[in-house]
């Protein structure tokens, strides 16, 4: 698969902190890259350093095959950009940023207003075009802050953490439309904090943290990173130490938890973990409210690799 | 261009704090000068003015002093002869602006308080100070006549101070330099929206200029063309408050009318390009910028006369270079020189040294824009 963007040993360095060190990573065409790490990772230092916005201390950053530079208008032109904080005019409306943003890539005015439609109804705005931002919702905002920066067609958008504070409609409506766009052949590079999203959306992962890639790869290949396999829970009062020991006894067990309600148990591998749960508290007669069973998640990878929950 | 252009101009015309602090606040404040001044400008119309002068042996021996002074009054100011003491009573009761003692062969001038009159007296007795060398030799000559003196004084006094026949021949009015410095701070504030402008930019100055950076349009469209619709808008708000004042005020601007026209638009370069320096010189946030321009003009605008024309004349006098350097000043100048002179020279010197003033913060801010990457954003 074609790479469509190319870093190697990215560093970025303030006085006396290493923002991103030594950074080797590719976007490949059609694809969507997450970009996964907590804040403070290193995510939007590594979108701003790609797009030329910040001063690199080394390393090389190749974007369709060409250099990057603050002068590359052939390169920009094809790249969309949505920042994490908003980024419209609260004195134009919904139509006129969309309009005016777009402009700036589009001269065509005829065809401008066909892909400023598309835009609107991609984010689901087409009842709003004459409102002014400060007559949207959080949720709604966010959803104009993408219109304007992928209302042009770019071939390689970079979505940096999108969905920060926003409705959960508008969220769905969000991820959504990044599918849209990849199905129409954009390549995109999205970063989040949140893993839920990497795990709906991405192809493929790289994992941040202190400006340092943890691991990458598929989020299969990220999870066979961990040592379990599954994670039982249990919402159940009270349970006593005799109880807790003995469930430690089972087999395939790798590690339990409990907070006097929740009993958290995680098992290296092997089937029926849930049934054999189910009959031991059941045999004993401990009353629990629910029980449930999942499959690691890149929390749990994160947590492996760095010691930490990815929200910390 | 044409788009950022429109776009610029829609976005400027719509920030309702711009509109305000360039298109309200200076007719606002030309509201209250109006009312304040209207009652000082009968009062203070430059008038013959009263003085005495003590009629001592020193003063009647003193000779040059005795014929230059005899030969302005009544052109000048009116003099009581008197004495010291009565003098003093003649102040205390503010029956005079000031008196003159004659201790030896140079007066002493005592005033209660700095105004205009005042300053001319002393601007006389100065000038009489100045050529009392050459008098002296002149004046043992019988027949001398100290008129000559006393017209070259007065003549001074017209170019330096105030002329007492203005070419419009309206009244003398030396509180339309407070509706002058009005219209200066006006074109400076449009260094407001310069900096709005050209902060939406530059991406180390917020999200939208990160946005604009990114974009395929180069970075000096974009700033060329934020920065000749915030002309324009400043303009309007300069032609708003300009018709306002001659029409409603009913300010007087002299006859020149293309050179007025001339300078409110040279002015407003100088200030929009003083809010494009602001906006790429300094690394805070935006209303900490709005809050330098708004501070920087208004300091300018009192040293430049809009409290009065005493601290404008104190200045002019005795700091000569800060006025210089000041733009509001050369704006009020312009405009005080093609309303009080008949010669066009003072206010060539206003025109280049905005324009001089306008093209060094051009380059600076134009320097500065060129960095294309940042250490932090």
């Amino acid at each position: 698969m074609k790479n469509i963007v190319e870093v190697k040993n990215l560093t970025k360095e303030y006085k006396n902190l290493k923002a991103i060190d030594n950074l080797s990573f590719e976007i490949r065409k059609g694809e969507i890259l997450g970009l996964l790490g907590p804040n403070g990772s290193g995510k939007s230092t590594t979108i701003n350093s790609i797009l030329s916005l910040l001063k690199t201390s080394s390393g090389s950053i190749k974007i369709f095959g060409s250099e990057m530079t603050p002068s590359s208008y052939d390169i920009k032109r094809k790249i969309g950009v949505v920042f994490q904080e908003v980024a419209v005019f609260n004195e134009l409306t919904v139509y006129e940023n969309i309009d005016y943003f777009c402009g700036l890539y589009i001269e065509d005015k005829k065809l401008r207003a066909k892909y400023i439609e598309e835009a609107i109804q991609l984010v689901g705005l087409e009842n709003f075009k004459k409102f002014y931002p400060k007559q949207l919702s959080g949720g709604l905002l966010r959803r104009l802050n993408i219109a304007c920066g992928i209302a042009h067609k770019p071939e390689l958008i970079f979505l940096d953490e999108p969905t920060v504070a926003v409705d959960p409609q508008s969220r769905n409506n969000i991820l959504e439309g990044i599918k849209k766009l990849r199905d129409n052949g954009a390549t995109i590079c999205y970063t989040t904090h949140y893993m839920e999203e990497v795990e709906i959306l991405c192809d493929r992962v790289i994992i941040l943290d202190k400006g340092k890639i943890l691991a990458s790869g598929t989020i299969d290949e990220l999870k066979q990173l961990t040592n379990i396999e599954e994670k039982v829970t249990i919402e159940v009062d009270n349970l006593s130490d005799k109880y807790i020991s003995e469930i430690t006894e089972f087999k395939n067990v790798d590690t339990i938890s409990y907070n006097g309600s929740i009993l958290v148990v995680t098992y290296k591998k092997g089937k029926n973990n849930l049934t054999d749960m189910v009959n031991y508290l059941n045999n004993k007669k401990i009353k629990y409210d629910k029980i449930f069973s999942e499959r690691p998640t890149l929390n749990d990878v994160f947590l492996e690799l760095t010691g930490k929950e990815l929200r910390d | 261009m044409f788009h950022n252009f429109k776009y610029t101009l829609k976005t400027l015309f719509r920030t309702k704090a711009l509109i305000f602090w360039t298109f309200a606040f200076p007719i606002i404040l030309g509201l209250f000068f109006n009312m304040a001044f209207s009652n000082l400008e009968n009062d203070e119309k430059i008038k013959v003015f009263d003085i005495a002068i003590v009629n001592n042996q020193a003063y009647e021996e003193n000779i040059i002093y005795k014929n230059v002074l005899d030969e302005l009054n009544d052109k000048v100011y009116t003099a009581k002869y008197v004495s010291k003491e009565e003098a003093e009573t003649l102040l205390e009761d503010r029956q005079i602006y000031g008196y003159l003692y004659f201790d030896g062969d140079n007066p002493e001038i005592y005033v209660r308080k700095s105004g205009i009159y005042q300053t001319i007296l002393k601007f006389i007795i100065e000038e009489v100070e100045q050529r009392k060398n050459v008098l002296n030799n002149i004046a043992l000559k019988e027949g001398y006549n100290f008129s000559n003196v006393a017209e070259d004084i007065m003549t001074k006094l017209d170019s330096e101070v105030l002329t007492l026949n203005n070419k419009s021949n309206s009244n003398l009015s030396y509180t339309v330099i407070e509706f002058y410095t009005l219209i200066a701070m006006a074109a400076m504030y449009g260094g407001t929206i310069g900096l709005n402008a050209i902060n939406s930019s530059l991406a180390n100055m917020g999200e939208v200029g990160k946005r604009s950076s990114i974009t395929p349009t180069k970075k000096s469209v974009l700033v060329i063309s934020k920065a000749i619709a915030s002309y324009i808008v400043a303009l309007t708000g300069i032609a708003i408050l300009m018709l306002f004042l001659y029409f409603v005020i009913h300010v007087d601007f002299g006859s020149n009318l293309l050179y007025v026209i001339l300078l409110a638009f040279v002015g407003t370069l100088a200030g929009t390009s003083l809010g494009i320096l602001v906006a790429s010189a300094f690394k805070c946030s935006h209303d900490a910028k709005i809050g330098i321009i708004i501070a920087v003009t208004m300091f300018l605008s009192v040293l430049a006369g809009m409290m009065g024309i005493t601290l404008k004349y104190v200045i002019d006098t005795n700091l000569p270079f800060v006025n210089m350097l000041n733009p509001c000043n050369m704006i009020t100048d312009g405009f005080y020189a093609l309303y009080y002179y008949n010669t066009l020279n003072r206010f060539w010197f206003d025109i280049v040294s905005l324009l001089l003033f306008t093209i060094l913060c051009l380059i600076i801010s134009s320097v500065l824009i060129r960095r294309e990457k940042y250490d932090s954003i």
